[in-house]
């Protein structure tokens, strides 16, 4: 080839492979016997780095033929220079390689799939060990949780013991049996869990039924009880029955209520809307307060999830639970958090029938 | 961190104006090696590699901010702006020549002069507007790319036999010229093959001069005049050689074209 790559010679076997004739080679740019992307990368990458090196060994570069098939090349080149140092000629040795490239390609693919698998197992390994060290947490939190009450039995236990029958003897049962009724709760929680992991999903026992709003205002009156110093505001709009579970209703609820108490700002009310209408339920707790950082937002419906910098302590079953209720009731449990509140919201459809 | 060492600027020359040269897909500055030294008396050459090319730091590419040519003409103004560039030239080869025309309308102040050889408004017929390549073929292009079969990483590390000619290169040459991160070079060249400047050149208010050669595949004749026309006062020089990248190929006539012009 001339420095321009112009073809000036070309052998017998190459005219064979393109299925043309010599004259028609001849005189040809070497860019006008290449596919579209051979072309280009001739151009951009081929041609200056020849010039630059005076040669380039093993390059694929696809060449088309007479019939418009791709013929895979592999080219060495060199380029010679005359006394003056300038490019007199431009000599290259062509190897047809179908074969090496089809190698190549499957080279390239099983690279392909083998990234590919690497970085699923990765994010597999990477979630499977969060899930462990939220398991570990978890382990931790519930001993932690059953050795207070558990101590507060056996002190009570000790002090009957010791006491007999006294005057405080009444008071240290109740205390007692408050701690039974904090372990049973916890009891409760974790065996929520395992039916909602292992069992497919948590067992309902619906029937029809116009005391949703009673038993919303006893939850609420349980939880202001327990914190006289909040203000909760409640309102109700009730038409008719709807088919639930009240109790988990009430659980659910309670489980939503107690998180806006303690996740909310102290000085703001926490709202409740709560609605029943042609046999649909909606029922929303909103807290004023901080909103939930974007990034706690995924996590937030999962077990074993909990606030981080929350100075509470719980199972991070709450949120994870009511999920779990409201899909069992063939509703959903959503969330919407901005500067102005946080808001969870219990939406279900009439049951069909 | 400094685009210094990002963008491996190198300096050289002393004369008071400035004269930046970017180099195009394909290379790294070591395609103005024929070029730059000879405007080093009279001005103070700056050469660089864009991210992703040469030696550049390939940890400073940002898929989102180099996935138009708008990211890689911030990179020239922030260059121009760390150097303290005013009133300069630029000369711009291949996709970079867009690239310096998208950097003058964001910093005007920077270049007086610019030097667009091979450029391209648009490498994709549309319409009336002849680009050279029809969709199908930027296509296949690109699909080759993505297949990476065709040796672009080979370009990479390309081997290096001792050539006869010129001993004296053998060990600078080894894997010096033109390395490119393969994935890189891929994402540029969609870049640059998709890019579509057409709007950009009336706005244009510098002095320029397209650079022209015959016979040339990426950008034709047809597709330098259309810059040459749509860029308000623009000269157009067509140069005694052939292929796309004469500052290798044809580096006399490209040295006479700038110095005719600046």
């Amino acid at each position: 080839m001339t420095p321009d790559g112009r073809i000036i010679r070309v052998n017998e076997t190459m005219c064979t492979w393109v299925g043309m004739q010599r004259e028609h080679i001849l005189g040809k740019r070497l860019h006008e016997l290449l596919t579209i992307a051979g072309k280009m990368f001739y151009e951009t990458h081929f041609a200056p780095l020849l010039r630059m090196q005076h040669s380039f060994l093993e390059v694929a570069l696809d060449f088309v033929g007479a019939d418009g098939r791709t013929l895979p090349i592999i080219v060495n080149a060199v380029e010679r220079l005359d006394e003056h140092g300038q490019p007199r000629v431009i000599r290259m040795a062509l190897f047809k390689m179908p074969e090496r490239r089809q190698y190549e390609r499957q080279l390239v693919e099983a690279r392909k799939r083998a990234e590919s698998l690497n970085s699923d197992l990765n994010a597999q390994v990477a979630e499977a060990r969060q899930m462990a060290e939220f398991r570990e947490q978890f382990i931790a939190v519930l001993g932690h949780d059953l050795r207070n009450p558990v101590a507060a039995i056996d002190a009570g236990a000790n002090l009957l013991l010791r006491d007999g029958w006294t005057a405080r003897s009444p008071m240290i049962l109740k205390l007692m049996k408050a701690s039974v009724l904090r372990m049973s709760g916890l009891i409760d929680n974790v065996m929520d869990l395992a039916r909602a992991r292992l069992g497919g999903g948590i067992q309902l026992r619906l029937e029809p039924t116009d005391r949703i709003e009673e038993t919303l205002t006893q939850v609420i009156e349980e939880i202001r009880f327990s914190h006289p110093e909040r203000a909760i505001e409640a309102s109700f709009e009730v038409d008719g029955e709807a088919r639930v579970d009240l109790a988990r209703i009430a659980q659910m609820f309670s489980n939503l209520l107690a998180n806006a108490i303690s996740h909310g700002a102290k000085d703001q009310p926490v709202r409740v809307d709560a609605s029943v209408k042609g046999g649909s339920v909606e029922i929303a707790v909103a807290n004023g307060g901080d909103p939930i950082p974007l990034a706690a937002r995924d996590r937030l419906f999962q077990p074993f999830y909990r606030a981080s910098g929350s100075s509470t302590v719980g199972l991070g079953l709450g949120l994870f639970i009511a999920a779990e209720i409201a899909a069992a009731h063939g509703g959903d449990l959503s969330m919407t958090s901005d500067t102005t509140q946080t808001r969870f919201v219990f939406r279900m459809g009439a049951a069909p029938g | 961190m400094t685009h210094i060492h990002r963008n491996h600027i190198v300096q050289r020359g002393a004369g008071p104006k400035a004269m930046m040269f970017a180099h195009g897909f394909g290379c790294d500055q070591n395609m103005w090696r024929f070029v730059a030294p000879a405007f080093e008396a009279q001005f103070r050459t700056i050469l660089f590699d864009h991210i992703g090319a040469g030696r550049s730091d390939l940890s400073a590419y940002d898929p989102a901010r180099y996935s138009t040519l708008a990211g890689y003409a911030d990179d020239v103004v922030e260059i121009g702006r760390e150097l303290g560039i005013q009133a300069g030239v630029f000369v711009g080869h291949s996709v970079s020549a867009m690239i310096g025309l998208l950097a003058s309308l964001k910093a005007p102040e920077m270049f007086e002069s610019f030097v667009l050889v091979g450029p391209s408004a648009r490498y994709i017929d549309d319409g009336d507007y002849y680009g050279g390549f029809s969709a199908a073929q930027i296509d296949e292009l690109l699909a080759a790319l993505d297949d990476n079969y065709m040796g672009w990483s080979a370009a990479t590390a390309p081997a290096i036999i001792g050539n006869p000619d010129r001993p004296e290169l053998g060990e600078e040459l080894t894997n010096s010229f033109c390395r490119t991160d393969p994935e890189i070079a891929k994402a540029f060249a969609r870049v640059t093959f998709t890019s579509d400047n057409r709007q950009d050149l009336p706005k244009v208010a510098a002095r320029t001069l397209v650079v022209q050669t015959r016979e040339d595949i990426i950008a034709s004749e047809r597709v330098g005049a259309y810059v040459n026309e749509h860029i308000p006062g623009s000269r157009m020089v067509i140069i005694d050689a052939t292929g796309h990248c004469p500052n290798l190929s044809a580096p006399a006539e490209v040295i006479a074209a700038i110095e005719s012009f600046v």
